[in-house]
C-alpha cells in the first residue's frame, strides 16, 4: 500500500477508499463506449473538509483528482484521461441543507441527483424550473452545474440549470474552500442572489467540466410548480427541418411562454417505428418527424391562451395533431408525466444491441441547427468507407444523427449530434479496429459540427481536447482560460489533461 | 478466455448497458420509484459502484475485453447480489405499453448475473465456503436438502396427516425451508386444505429442487434433482404440482423447462393460486366475526419480477374478512427486495439483515399492522431482522407468513 494511500485513508477512513482493481474498473467508463481511463485509487468523501485535504495531498503528492458526481458523462469527463488518478466519487454529498421557504431558495449538498432533490421539493408544491440533464435520476446537480445542463425537462422556459444558480461552495484545487454569490459577504444570513460582490466568480465555476473546483454546496432558486400543464404531439409536413425552424422561431418571435419543445427527425421515428419500440405510432401512415410542445400555466384560462397560440402556429405550419393520449402517438404526455427519460431522450441509442453514442452535446441558434443536420447527413456519406469497416463486423451499421432538438432559453436549441455505434466486442469476441474506427470518425464528426460554430457545454475529456488540438478557441481566451487555471491550479491537478492543460508533465 | 463461456453467451446484454446509473440511482416518485439496489442501499457510505449493476457491468465489460480475468475477489463482490431483479425493472420501465425502451430487448441483469457465476463456478472461484457447503449438503445421499439435515426429517410432519395421498392430481411439493425450518407454516396450510377437502398427494420421494445451487451459478449439481423430481411427479399422475415455496416455484416453473428444453408434463401453481381458487367458490370457512386488521404485503422476487405474478396473492388478502390491504411506498415492479436471495443471506447474512430491516421499516410507514408475504425466505429474513427491531418498532407491527394469516382466521 502506498504512502498516499495512506494519508488518503487516514482523512476518508478505510471504508470510503479502495485501489481494489475491480473497484477501480468499475468507475473507469463514462457512457460512451471507447474512452476508459482506470484510476490508481476511488475515494467517497464525505464533505468539503474531506475534500479540501485530499486536494492537499494531490497536491504534495502530484496526482490528479477527478471529480465524479453522477457518472452519466457521454465524453468521459468523469474518468481519468489516462490510467491514474484519484476518482472523487461525490454521491456522499447527497443532503438537502436548507429549504428557505420564504425565498425560494434551496441549498443541497453537491453530489444530490436532481431527481431526489426534486423528489422533495414537491412535497412543498415546488421544483427546479429546469430539471437538470436527461439523464437526472442519476445525474448529480453539482454535475449539472458544471456543464449548464439541459434536457431533463423545463429548459424552454427555465434554461439551463446555471440559470438558476444562487450561490456556490467551491473547494480550490489547492485546498481551499470558497463560497460565491450573496454569500461572499460572510455577513449574509442565507443565499439570496448571484450577482454582486464584485464580479460573477460563481460563472467561473459554471460549465467550468470540472477543471477550476469541486462544487459542495448548491444554492438554487426554485419555483412554484404551476397547477395546471398541456403537452402536445404533432407530425411535421416536408421539409420538416426548416418548418421545425421555423415554429421554434415563431414561438420566440410571439412571446408565447413554452416550457418543452423538441422536435424529432424522421429518422429516429422511422427507426423507432421499424424496430417496434413505438407502438403508438404504428398507426401513422407517413414515418416523418414530430414535433411536441409542453406548457405550464397557473390557472385554466391561461392555459387555453397558450395553446390557441401554439396550436394556430402549428396549424399554419401544415403540422398534423396526433391526439391527446400516450396511445394516439402523444408523446408530449409521457415526456411530461414521466418528467423525461435517458433512453428516450438519446433514442438511437441501443435501437440494436451494444450500439451506444458517440456524441456531444451543443448549443446552437435555432437558425443554425437544420444546416447542420443536413452537413451530418453529408459527413456519413462521405465515411461510407469507414463505416462499411464496422457493418463488416457488426452487420448493422452505425449512424450518424442527431437525438431530439430541443428548444432552450432565447433563440438557441440543444442538440446531442455524432455518431452511434458499436462495441469492439462483438459476438464475444474482441475487434480492436472498431475503437480505432470509431475514435477516428467521432472526431471527425465533432470537428464538423465545431466549425459550423456550435457551443459545447459538456465537453469532457475528448470535446474539450479537440476544441484545442483544431485551434477551435481564438489564441487569447484559451490563454486566458490556461491562466487562470495556471493561477487556481498550479500543479493541474484537478481534471489534468481537460482542455490539454497537462500541466508541467 | 475460455473460462467466459457463459459470460460471452452475454456479450449483447452487457456491452448493451449506457451506464445511465438508473440501478443505482433512481427516483421517481410519480411511478413509485424509489431507488433500485438494496445492495447499494445497504451498504449505505461504503456503497461503491461496484455494489450495482452499473459498476458490475463495467467490470465485466472490462472481462470481456480481457483486460482484467476471473478472479476470487470478483466472486466476493459478485455474490453480493439477491439478484432481485429491481435493475431489470428500471431499466425496461417505460411505464406505458405504447412506449418501449431499447434495453428492455438486450438486457437482462439477472441473467447476466447467472451467467458470471456459472463461468466463476467453473473457472474453481466459487462456490464460496459456506455456498459449497449448502451444495455438499444438497447433494449428500442423506441428505437432499441444504440445511444438513437427515433427509427423513423433511417429512416428518406428514404423519399428522393421514389423509394426503400417494397419487392425485393435485401434487404438493414442499421443498425444503418450510418442511425444515417453518414446519408450522405447512401444518397449516393442511388446515386450510383440509377445511377445504382438497385432495392432493405428497411423495417422500422428492429431493431438494435445486434453487440455491442454480443462484449460486452451479447447474451441473441441479440436473440429477430435476430429473429425479419430474419422474417422481410423473410416477404420481400429477397434473399439476404446487409449491408454497417462492424459489421453488420459480425454478420449477421457469429454470426446470429452460435446463430441460422442452415443457414440463405437469402445470407449476403457487399456493396463493390454489388459495384464491378457493377463496373464489367460498370454500374457506373463516370465523364469523373478525377484527379488523391493516396488512401490507411484500412481493417476494421470485414471485413478482422473476415470475409476474403480483396480483393474486392481494387478491387472497383482500378476500379475507375484515382485512383492509395497504401498499407500501415501493410495491410490485419497484417493489424492495427483502435482502435474502441469491445466497446473500447464507454467505452474508448482515447485509441481508440491514436489507430486510429496511424494508419492515417502510412497511411500519404503512402504518399496517401485519406484514405478510408468501416466500418462506422472505419470511425467514423478515423475522431475523424483526428479532433485531428495538422492541417500540417491534411493538407497531407484527410479520406473518400468509398462509398462517389466513388459518388465524378460520
Amino acid at each position: 500500500m502506498s504512502e498516499l494511500y495512506h494519508k488518503l485513508e487516514r482523512i476518508v477512513k478505510k471504508e470510503h477508499i479502495s485501489n481494489d482493481l475491480l473497484v477501480r474498473h468499475s468507475y473507469s467508463r463514462n457512457v460512451d463506449l471507447i474512452l476508459q481511463g482506470v484510476p490508481d485509487i476511488v475515494i467517497r468523501p464525505k464533505d468539503e473538509i474531506e475534500i479540501s485535504e485530499i486536494l492537499k495531498v494531490a497536491n504534495e503528492e502530484n496526482i490528479t483528482v477527478i471529480p465524479r458526481g453522477g457518472g452519466d458523462c457521454e465524453f468521459g469527463g468523469s474518468k481519468p484521461i489516462n490510467n491514474e488518478g484519484i476518482v472523487l466519487d461525490l454521491k456522499r454529498l447527497n443532503k438537502i441543507i436548507h429549504l428557505d421557504k420564504d425565498n425560494l431558495v434551496v441549498t443541497v449538498e453537491a453530489g444530490i441527483s436532481w431527481a431526489k432533490l426534486n423528489d422533495y421539493l414537491c412535497n412543498f408544491g415546488l421544483y427546479t424550473g429546469c430539471m437538470g440533464p436527461g439523464s437526472g435520476m442519476t445525474a448529480s446537480i453539482g454535475g449539472g452545474i458544471s456543464h449548464h445542463s439541459v434536457g431533463g425537462g423545463g429548459c424552454a422556459k427555465y434554461g439551463a440549470c446555471t440559470n438558476q444558480l444562487v450561490s456556490l461552495e467551491v473547494v480550490l484545487p489547492t485546498g481551499e474552500i470558497i463560497q460565491t454569490g450573496s454569500q461572499a459577504n460572510k455577513y449574509s444570513q442565507a443565499p439570496f442572489n448571484r450577482f454582486g460582490n464584485g464580479p460573477d466568480l460563481t460563472g467561473l465555476f459554471c460549465g467550468d467540466n470540472g477543471i477550476y473546483g469541486i462544487k459542495t454546496k448548491v444554492s438554487l432558486q426554485v419555483f412554484p410548480k404551476p397547477e395546471f400543464a398541456a403537452y402536445k404531439t404533432f407530425q411535421l409536413p416536408r421539409k420538416e427541418r426548416q418548418v421545425s425552424a421555423q415554429i421554434m422561431s415563431e414561438i420566440r418571435h410571439r412571446g408565447i411562454d413554452v416550457y418543452d419543445l423538441m422536435y424529432l427527425m424522421d429518422i429516429l421515428v422511422r427507426f423507432e417505428i421499424q424496430e417496434n419500440f413505438m407502438p403508438m405510432w404504428d398507426h401513422l401512415k407517413r414515418k416523418r418527424g414530430m414535433i411536441f410542445y409542453t406548457i405550464e400555466a397557473n390557472s385554466d384560462q391561461e392555459l387555453q391562451v397558450k395553446e390557441k397560440q401554439l396550436d394556430k402556429i402549428m396549424d399554419e405550419n401544415k403540422c398534423e395533431y396526433l391526439g391527446s393520449e400516450i396511445a394516439d402517438g402523444n408523446i408530449a404526455k409521457w415526456h411530461y408525466t414521466e418528467q423525461g427519460h435517458w433512453q428516450f431522450y438519446h433514442n438511437l441509442w441501443g435501437i440494436f444491441p451494444t450500439m451506444q453514442p458517440l456524441t456531444a452535446e451543443c448549443f446552437t441558434p435555432i437558425n443554425n441547427y437544420p444546416s447542420i443536420l443536413d452537413d451530418i447527413d453529408l459527413w456519413d456519406m462521405q465515411h461510407e468507407e469507414d463505416i462499411q469497416k464496422i457493418f463488416e463486423i457488426c452487420q448493422k451499421r452505425s449512424i450518424a444523427g442527431s437525438g431530439p432538438i430541443l428548444l432552450i432559453d432565447g433563440n438557441n436549441v440543444e442538440i446531442t449530434c455524432g455518431f452511434t455505434s458499436f462495441w469492439s466486442v462483438f459476438d464475444g469476441e474482441v475487434h480492436p479496429e472498431i475503437d480505432e474506427i470509431n475514435l477516428k470518425l467521432w472526431k471527425s464528426l465533432l470537428e464538423l459540427v465545431t466549425k459550423k460554430g456550435v457551443q459545447w457545454y459538456m465537453m469532457g475529456d475528448v470535446v474539450s481536447r479537440l476544441m484545442v488540438d483544431i485551434g477551435a478557441y481564438g489564441e487569447e481566451f484559451y490563454e486566458l482560460m490556461k491562466n487562470i487555471k495556471k493561477t487556481i491550479d498550479p500543479n493541474m491537478i484537478l481534471s489534468r489533461g481537460k482542455f490539454n492543460f497537462w500541466g508541467n508533465e | 478466455m475460455s473460462e467466459l463461456k457463459n459470460l460471452k453467451k452475454q456479450w449483447q446484454a452487457i456491452m448493451s448497458c449506457m451506464n445511465c446509473g438508473d440501478c443505482g440511482y433512481a427516483i421517481r416518485s410519480s411511478v413509485g420509484r424509489y431507488l433500485t439496489c438494496p445492495v447499494k442501499e445497504a451498504k449505505g457510505d461504503q456503497g461503491f459502484e461496484i455494489y450495482f449493476s452499473r459498476g458490475r457491468m463495467n467490470v465485466l465489460k472490462s472481462i470481456l475485453e480481457g483486460k482484467i480475468p476471473l478472479s476470487k475477489e470478483l466472486a466476493e463482490f459478485a455474490y453480493q447480489c439477491s439478484e432481485c431483479g429491481n435493475c431489470t425493472e428500471v431499466c425496461h420501465q417505460s411505464q406505458n405499453e405504447y412506449i418501449i425502451l431499447p434495453t428492455s430487448k438486450w438486457i437482462d441483469h439477472v441473467e447476466v448475473w447467472n451467467a458470471l457465476r456459472k463461468d466463476l463456478v467453473e473457472a474453481g472461484y466459487a462456490p464460496l465456503d459456506k455456498h459449497r457447503n449448502l451444495i455438499d449438503y444438497m447433494n449428500d445421499e442423506t441428505m437432499r436438502n441444504p440445511y444438513g439435515e437427515d433427509e427423513s426429517k423433511k417429512f416428518e410432519w406428514l404423519s399428522e396427516f393421514p389423509n394426503i395421498k400417494q397419487k392425485a392430481d393435485l401434487a404438493f411439493f414442499g421443498g425444503c425451508t418450510m418442511p425444515l425450518r417453518q414446519v408450522n407454516t405447512l401444518k397449516n396450510m393442511m388446515k386450510i386444505l383440509n377445511a377445504s377437502d382438497i385432495d392432493l398427494a405428497i411423495s417422500k420421494d422428492e429431493w431438494c429442487c435445486g434453487s440455491i445451487a442454480l443462484r449460486i451459478g452451479d447447474e451441473e449439481s441441479v440436473k440429477n434433482l430435476l430429473e429425479r423430481n419430474v419422474a417422481v411427479f410423473k410416477e404420481m399422475g400429477a397434473k399439476s404440482v404446487f409449491t408454497a415455496c417462492a424459489g421453488c416455484y420459480r425454478t420449477l416453473k421457469k429454470d426446470y423447462p429452460e435446463i430441460l428444453g422442452e415443457p414440463l408434463p405437469f402445470e407449476v401453481k403457487h399456493i396463493t393460486e390454489i388459495l384464491i381458487d378457493l377463496l373464489n367458490s367460498k370454500n374457506v370457512p373463516f370465523k364469523e366475526e373478525q377484527d379488523e386488521q391493516k396488512v401490507t404485503y411484500h412481493d417476494p422476487c421470485h414471485l413478482g419480477r422473476h415470475m409476474n405474478l403480483y396480483e393474486i396473492p392481494r387478491d387472497v388478502i383482500s378476500q379475507i374478512p375484515g382485512v383492509k390491504l395497504t401498499e407500501m411506498k415501493r410495491n410490485r415492479k419497484n417493489a424492495w427486495c427483502c435482502g435474502a436471495g441469491g445466497g446473500v443471506k447464507s454467505q452474508f447474512s448482515d447485509l441481508a439483515l440491514d436489507i430486510s430491516k429496511d424494508r419492515i421499516l417502510e412497511a411500519i410507514e404503512t402504518g399496517a399492522d401485519i406484514l405478510t408475504t408468501s416466500c418462506p425466505f422472505c419470511i425467514g429474513n423478515f423475522i431475523d431482522a424483526y428479532n433485531d427491531l428495538e422492541p417500540e418498532l417491534q411493538e407497531k407491527i407484527k410479520v406473518i407468513d400468509l398462509i398462517d394469516f389466513i388459518a388465524s382466521k378460520i
